[in-house]
């Protein structure tokens, strides 16, 4: 248990077990309005559910890898923004004759939240779309599309191998010991110029197979895994009128809100808290589900 | 109507001066099992590539290649693509995609298939080649036997009529290579599918092929049942053998050696009565068993004793002291409290199954990785950071696994002289060491060819020379015999031999059994992280009952000092019944 206390569920999440479309159309609508919204109200249900999400996946160590990089970017977009935007009402004191306003500080606070917030998201995106579906989902527009990417993923770890083993190779005959920078750049330089003539030469047998295996042939199609299954359909159609419930709301103007001169907050009614409520039940879904799937896994467990 | 046929084939390269191919005529059934065998660059690539439309090489082309009586040339895209299936030598470079499950399904995806149809061809597949555990991994976490299995499921899931396969094992430690060979030989008896095989590694094909081509210079010079075959290869004379006979089984080699055919005594008959010469080793046995005299069988030895090991503490060149390592804090320990001493001068070949921690040992003496505990002194040094730039590339040198990793010239020439480039050399110094090289490697005529225009064994010669250059004292050789055709072994034995007359020390790491046993001064076997039992290659071999060669198996139960096919051979012929 500690152990997934520091590494969290990663891939084994049960969101991340539904179809690939599902995951994708939740990052979709979770990022994408994060990115347009700059409501105090809104930036703090991302912010909550993006770090609740996060902490799931990928447990503390994902916990301590966020703070590293949303910290600095909090504190460097208030501060510049404080500093270099003088709009607002409400001025704080005078920094070299420039005014320093209380309006401008929290809209630089406000901007960094929704950035962070961004940040965290994708990290969540990283560990939910791997590379095949990835793969999948664009393949189902272009499937040469599918292919090229599924063979840059491929060539990724073999290029890495391949400069390990020159690397070694080149230290086999005494090379790599060299004490000048002109000589180790020299030394760089013989090493990848061996890594791309050898690559080269090895693409040749590569398309050679391709050929072998009827590529070229007219109708590819692209295979997949995946299966769209009811439990598919249902999250998908939830997780859809949520996201379209909440981006009517922010078309209607319901939570455009005002930094400058002075903060100017939406006004509470029904429609606004309609939509505060369906973008909170949207962003929460995903670490409900991976809370439910995991006390459901302990129990069948438990049972045995 | 045989399923193949190939008509007066001659075919020449662009620019090259003589036919790869000369008047080349085979029949191939259906359902046949051909190996086709013979030194390197003798045409058999180049005739299997003949028979694949999108492989046929450019040039001059005369006579037929039929398929079901159809150029295969002309063959529609679609049929070629499906009924064809190809795999060639190299695992790595075959593979298109990222993902197992994704490669099996690339021909049918350019079949033009739905997914329904895909997914249900892919899972028959993978569970005829047992792929369900790593059906969802990525490709580049599997090893070189998988990767080649991968390859070839790729290509039987288009469920091809004919396969045929160009040295696929040639890049393969002996185990996955055996394993490799069984699931070939299994899908043409499961499968019907015929297959066409080019390899040096007789000795588990033979007894699993229908016919035996020989080529020899773009020429088919033979072509008959295994048991046949032996005869011919053997000539009249040990001075009338042909190059190839040296691959044989040496169940194969010791039956010819003996009188071959010549023999009736003993022989295994068919259903319609041929007796036909021993091809396993239990074939072997059976036969030796029947023709060997009584005296012989029930001969009193005294087993050749391990000698106590004397080796003085100044005496080792590479003296290896309780060393562990791991490579990562939560994998297994490779290297278990290793002792291990290497004697000046002599060919010293570390053995053991795969992942037992051999090549750790060679990159540690190498000083390429660095244990987490022991010591080993190279030459009176210490192996450690300081001390790498002294010991590598001038006391030592290591010759990499793939030769490639050492190219960066154009020709072969310039290639060689690379390796002196950081030594102040005077020009004509370098070109005269550079033209000894050449000589000494047998690589004179290629000197202005291009390095990757090389076949592998060539490659692995020019690696060998360029390493050699440096002039190491001490010469770290990691699987040397991969790959090589059987002919140019005994030539690679020839290159070692006159290193040691030189002083030089040789310490291998190797699978291959036979040529150790023939050519090694000292074996050790290598086990869970430690050297289990090490000694001078006689007795090492005839004190191990299952690792040691395919001869000494045969007659172990009768003389199990008889280490090499050719002691083997002679004992045989001086106590057979006449």
């Amino acid at each position: 248990m500690t152990e997934k206390n520091r590494t969290g569920l990663g891939e084994t999440s049960t969101f991340a077990g539904y179809h690939p479309a599902v995951n994708f159309i939740f990052f979709v609508f979770a990022i994408g309005i994060t990115m347009f919204s700059m409501d105090p109200a809104f930036l703090a249900l991302t912010l909550a559910a993006s770090w609740t999400w996060s902490y799931i996946l990928s447990g503390s160590k994902g916990l301590k890898f966020n703070l590293l990089m949303t910290i600095p970017v909090v504190i460097l977009m208030a501060v510049i923004n404080t500093l270099f935007t003088h709009n607002g009402a409400t001025v704080l004191f005078y920094l070299f004759g420039n005014r320093i306003t209380l309006e401008s500080f929290i809209y630089g606070l406000a901007g960094a939240v929704m950035l962070s917030s961004v940040i965290v998201w994708f990290s969540c995106f990283n560990v939910i779309m791997t590379s095949d579906k990835f793969i999948y989902l664009f393949g189902k527009a272009a499937p040469v599309l599918a292919l090229t990417l599924s063979m840059i993923f491929r060539f990724i770890p073999l290029l890495k191998s391949r400069y390990t083993e020159i690397s070694m190779g080149q230290r086999c005959m005494g090379r790599h010991t060299e004490k000048s920078f002109l000589e180790k750049v020299r030394q760089t330089v013989k090493e990848v110029s061996i890594l791309i003539s050898w690559s080269l030469e090895a693409s040749i047998e590569t398309s050679d197979s391709m050929e072998a295996r009827g590529y070229g042939l007219k109708g590819r199609t692209s295979f997949h895994l995946f299966k769209f299954t009811d439990r598919d359909k249902k999250l998908l159609i939830f997780m859809t009128i949520l996201g379209l419930l909440t981006a009517a709301g922010c078309i209607m103007g319901l939570t455009t809100i005002n930094y400058y001169p002075t903060i100017v907050l939406g006004t509470w009614n029904l429609m606004r808290i309609l939509t505060l409520a369906a973008y909170g039940i949207l962003l929460f879904t995903p670490a409900v589900i991976g809370i439910l799937g995991e006390k459901k896994w302990q129990a069948l467990q438990s049972e045995i | 109507m045989a399923s193949i046929a190939i008509r007066n084939l001659t075919f020449t390269y662009p620019l090259a001066e003589s036919p790869a191919l000369r008047d080349v005529n085979l029949d191939v059934e259906q359902s046949e099992f051909i190996v086709i065998c013979g030194k390197s660059g003798c045409g058999k690539s180049t005739l299997l590539r003949q028979l694949k439309k999108n492989l046929i090489p450019y040039g001059d082309k005369e006579g037929s290649v039929l398929y079901g009586g159809v150029e295969i040339a002309e063959l529609p895209d679609r049929l070629s693509t499906t009924d064809i299936g190809f795999v060639q030598q190299n695992p790595d470079n075959q593979l298109v995609t990222d993902k197992v499950w994704h490669e099996l399904a690339f021909g049918l995806e350019s079949l033009g298939m739905d997914n329904q149809t895909i997914r249900r061809k892919v899972a028959e597949m993978a569970s005829f080649f047992d792929m369900q555990t790593w059906f969802r991994k990525s490709v580049s976490e599997l090893s070189g036997g998988q990767k080649q299995l991968l390859n070839l499921a790729s290509v039987m899931v288009m469920q091809p009529k004919v396969l045929i396969l160009d040295e696929p094992t040639s890049q393969l430690d002996p185990i996955a290579a055996e394993e490799f060979l069984k699931t070939v030989y299994k899908i043409n008896r499961d499968l019907g599918t015929t297959v066409i095989i080019s390899e040096h590694r007789l000795e588990d094909l033979i007894p699993m092929a229908d016919r035996v081509v020989v080529m020899d210079q773009g020429r088919i010079i033979a072509g008959d049942s295994p048991w046949k075959i032996g005869d011919f290869l053997a000539g009249n004379s040990a001075g009338e053998r042909h190059p190839m006979f040296y691959g044989l089984p040496s169940v194969m080699k010791i039956f010819s050696a003996c009188g071959g055919s010549k023999m009736q005594k003993g022989l295994h008959r068919t259903s319609d009565g041929k007796r036909i010469a021993p091809l396993t080793i239990r074939d072997g046995r059976l036969w030796l068993e029947a023709v060997l005299e009584d005296s012989a069988k029930s001969a009193s030895l005294d087993p050749v004793r391990m000698p106590e090991e004397e080796i003085l503490p100044g005496d080792a060149i590479i003296e290896i002291k309780d060393l562990w390592h791991q490579y990562d804090r939560t994998s297994p320990q490779v290297l278990r409290g290793l002792n291990l001493k290497v004697k000046p001068g002599e060919l010293f070949c570390l053995m053991g199954g795969n992942g037992a921690g051999k090549s750790t040992t060679l990159k540690a003496v190498a000083g390429l990785i660095k244990p987490q505990r022991g010591s080993i002194t190279v030459d009176g040094l210490k192996v450690c950071k300081e001390n790498t730039g002294k010991l590598m590339g001038h006391v030592m040198a290591m010759v990499p696994q793939n030769p490639q990793a050492l190219f960066t010239e154009i020709t072969v020439e310039e290639e060689l002289a690379e390796a002196l480039y950081d030594r102040k050399l005077p020009p004509e110094e370098v070109a005269a060491r550079v033209e000894n090289m050449l000589e000494t490697m047998e690589i004179s005529h290629l000197r202005k060819s291009h390095p990757y225009d090389l076949s592998g064994g060539e490659q692995q010669r020019l690696a060998l020379g360029k390493i050699l250059l440096l002039e190491p004292k001490i010469l770290l050789l990691d699987e040397p015999t991969k790959g090589l055709d059987p002919f140019f072994k005994i030539t690679l034995a020839g290159i070692f031999k006159k290193l040691k007359e030189q002083g030089v020390t040789l310490f291998m790491v190797s699978h291959d059994v036979e040529f150790c046993a023939e050519y090694g001064d000292r074996c050790a076997m290598f086990f869970d992280g430690d050297v289990v039992s090490a000694g001078p290659a006689r007795p090492f071999f005839a004190g191990n009952s299952f690792y040691t060669t395919t001869a000494n198996r045969i007659v172990r139960q009768w003389n199990e000092n008889l280490v090499t096919w050719e002691e083997v051979a002679a004992w045989a012929e001086q106590n057979t019944i006449r």
